[in-house]
């Protein structure tokens, strides 16, 4: 007698929605995931709930506009966005920034690193299930460096305080003694996440030998910032290709030697380290006064026809902006190219042939923001 | 924000000009009215003729000095787009200079045919080896056609390059390249997606940031216009608007 299998039992693959409105997803993204088992066999993520068109509205909108809705855009390192677009029309329209105008950018930009960063720290520490626990320690010091966000430019979330050729305004005259304040507490709240996760042996197990990718898929999907330095590819633009006045400071970049999501949360973490270090450095050369605006700044502001990419290290990796002007004050055509977008494009091959468990340390590794995917 | 439809009629293109030269005379000005400070219009000038005596102000510079297109430089001898040329094979449609952050790049223009030899050259020559695509952007030229603009960078050279291609609007169609990069992948939906680039040879080639059914509708053309309250914002909300154009 021979046993026959009743068909039915056999595993099939199977679909499962997770998103668009989801915890671990960071935002309204979806993922369709075909599982077998418990192995992911393919992924197929949907993207675009949050498009806005903001690179057509910017087409209608002249230079200055346009540096809101780089907030909107990446509103986890808006300074980091905004710098991007004033230096694509800066280096059109040949401006020279002023040093005072450039210490305070760097500051601002990387204090903003620090606050994006813990925030990534928060959220992964939830996605990898220590409940509320790394978000209550991550979340006072956000709001300590955005109370300095707040005083220097009366917003807390769309600051908008970057200008082509330099600032809005001048800092308030305690600035320099309150980022020293914040950064003790950022310093100590560094101190209490890396103690509560980083040699923690549950998250090392949740976290090690999932996501892994090399440095040639990294560089061949077009990875960057920490996803792309975790595969080993020593690359930083604030070092290797420098904007600003990042060349006057010193800072180590971090690289990871295996790729994983393991390796991506540590350099995150030990890139906090760098910037409270930057940000001291920036402070100590930071000239006491002078201008913030170039003397010769035309009120209405005119690039000469031409074409400019320009790119800088956001927390998340290279935002870059592709900038076309015809001339006059409105860009002709204007392509965020948003670290987020191109991180996640990646998702697919990192997680097929992972378990279903692991998709949320993947995709929380990335550290997206999704309106900066969607734009 | 999508525009429900197209309506040709509804202040389309970037004719900035009529527009520029209805707003320029504002009432705010006409009590100015023995020194008009803005009359481009040729009619307008003649028919105030007095005003000119009286002129304390030096006259506008003609409008016509600012230059329409960026000049090009051709680059260097011994650049990488000769290096580029003999190892694709291929002859170049154009080579020029474009500023970079930090000093220049090549930027080299290819038909669309030559494009996945290009790549594949860009990639694998070891004089090149551009193996990071760092950005692929649609731009819409209007009656010069469609273009795509791809930027590769070279982690161990430290150079860059921007390939171009350009299509007309009736056969709007470039090979993929997201075989030669996976990075493209994406990118390539999302230029389908707003300019209706068709990528041939892509794996999967539906809507990314738009919706599934939105097939024939390209956002990011030009002819494809704003909502007329997002222009008008704009406009107005713009620093001394209508106080004239500078």
């Amino acid at each position: 007698m021979v046993l026959e299998r009743d068909p039915a039992l056999e595993v099939v693959d199977m679909p499962i929605n997770m998103g668009p409105q989801h915890p671990s997803t960071h935002g309204v993204f979806r993922m369709v995931l075909m599982i077998n088992g418990e192995k992911i066999v393919d992924v197929v993520p949907h993207i675009g709930y949050m498009h806005r068109g903001g690179e057509k509205l910017m087409e209608a909108m002249d230079f200055r506009q346009g540096i809101g809705y780089c907030d909107r855009t990446e509103y986890l390192a808006q300074f980091s966005a905004e710098l991007g677009y004033c230096l694509a029309v800066e280096r059109l329209m040949d401006l020279q920034v002023p040093d005072r105008a450039e210490y305070i950018r760097v500051i601002l930009t990387e204090m903003n690193r620090l606050s994006s960063h813990f925030m990534f720290a928060g959220a992964f520490g939830i996605d990898a299930g220590v409940f509320g626990t790394s978000f209550t320690y991550a979340f006072p010091q956000r709001e300590f460096l955005q109370e300095v966000f707040e005083e220097v430019t009366g917003d807390r979330l769309m600051y908008a305080y970057f200008r082509v050729g330099g600032l809005a305004w001048e800092v308030p005259d305690n600035f320099v003694q309150r980022v020293h304040e914040v950064l003790v507490h950022s310093a100590q709240g560094l101190k209490d996440i890396d103690d509560l996760l980083t040699k923690n042996e549950i998250f090392m197990a949740r976290c090690q030998n999932i996501g892994n990718f090399s440095a040639d898929q990294a560089i061949a999907y077009g990875l960057s910032g920490p996803m792309l330095r975790a595969s080993g590819v020593p690359w930083d633009l604030r070092k290797d290709e420098p904007y600003s006045v990042y060349d006057r400071f010193n800072f180590e970049i971090p690289v990871g030697n295996y790729g994983d999501v393991y390796d991506r949360y540590l350099i995150r973490i030990e890139e906090m380290r760098q910037s409270i270090s930057i940000i001291e450095q920036a402070l100590e050369q930071l000239p006491p006064d002078g201008p913030i605006v170039p003397e010769k700044m035309p009120r209405r502001l005119r690039t000469p026809p031409g074409e400019v990419y320009s790119k800088v290290e956001s927390p998340r990796g290279e935002w870059g902006v592709y900038l076309v002007s015809k001339g006059g004050d409105k860009p002709y055509r204007l392509k965020m190219r948003s670290p987020s977008f191109c991180n996640l494009s990646a998702l697919r091959d990192m997680t097929v042939g992972q378990y279903l468990a692991d998709a949320v340390m993947i995709l929380g590794s990335m550290d997206i923001v999704l309106c900066d995917v969607d734009r | 924000m999508l525009p429900e439809g197209q309506e040709p009629e509804a202040s389309s293109d970037a004719g900035v000009t009529p527009e520029a030269a209805a707003a320029d005379p504002t009432p705010a000005e006409k009590p100015d009215a023995a020194a008009p400070i803005a009359a481009p219009a040729a009619d307008e000038a003649a028919e105030k003729p007095v005003a000119k005596p009286a002129a304390e102000r030096p006259a506008r510079p003609a409008k016509e000095v600012e230059p329409k297109e960026a000049p090009r430089v051709a680059p260097p001898p011994g650049s990488i787009n000769e290096v580029l040329a003999t190892a694709a094979g291929v002859t170049l449609t154009a080579a020029y200079m474009v500023p970079e952050m930090k000093g220049e790049c090549v930027a080299v223009e290819v038909s669309r045919d030559d494009v996945p030899a290009v790549m594949t050259a860009a990639r694998d020559d070891s004089r090149l080896d551009l193996k990071y695509l760092r950005c692929l952007s649609g731009v819409d030229w209007q009656e010069e056609g469609l273009e795509v603009v791809y930027h590769l960078w070279s982690f161990t050279k430290h150079h860059s390059l921007q390939v171009k291609t350009r299509v007309t609007y009736d056969d709007p169609m470039v090979p993929s390249i997201a075989t030669i990069y996976p990075a493209a992948d994406w990118h390539e939906r999302e230029t389908r997606d707003m300019f209706g680039i068709n990528f041939a040879g892509h794996w999967n080639l539906v809507p990314l940031l738009l919706p599934e059914d939105m097939t024939d509708h390209f956002p990011l053309r030009k002819d494809n216009p704003l909502q007329e309250i997002e222009e008008w914002q704009g406009d107005n909300l713009r620093d001394g608007a209508g106080e004239g154009d500078e």
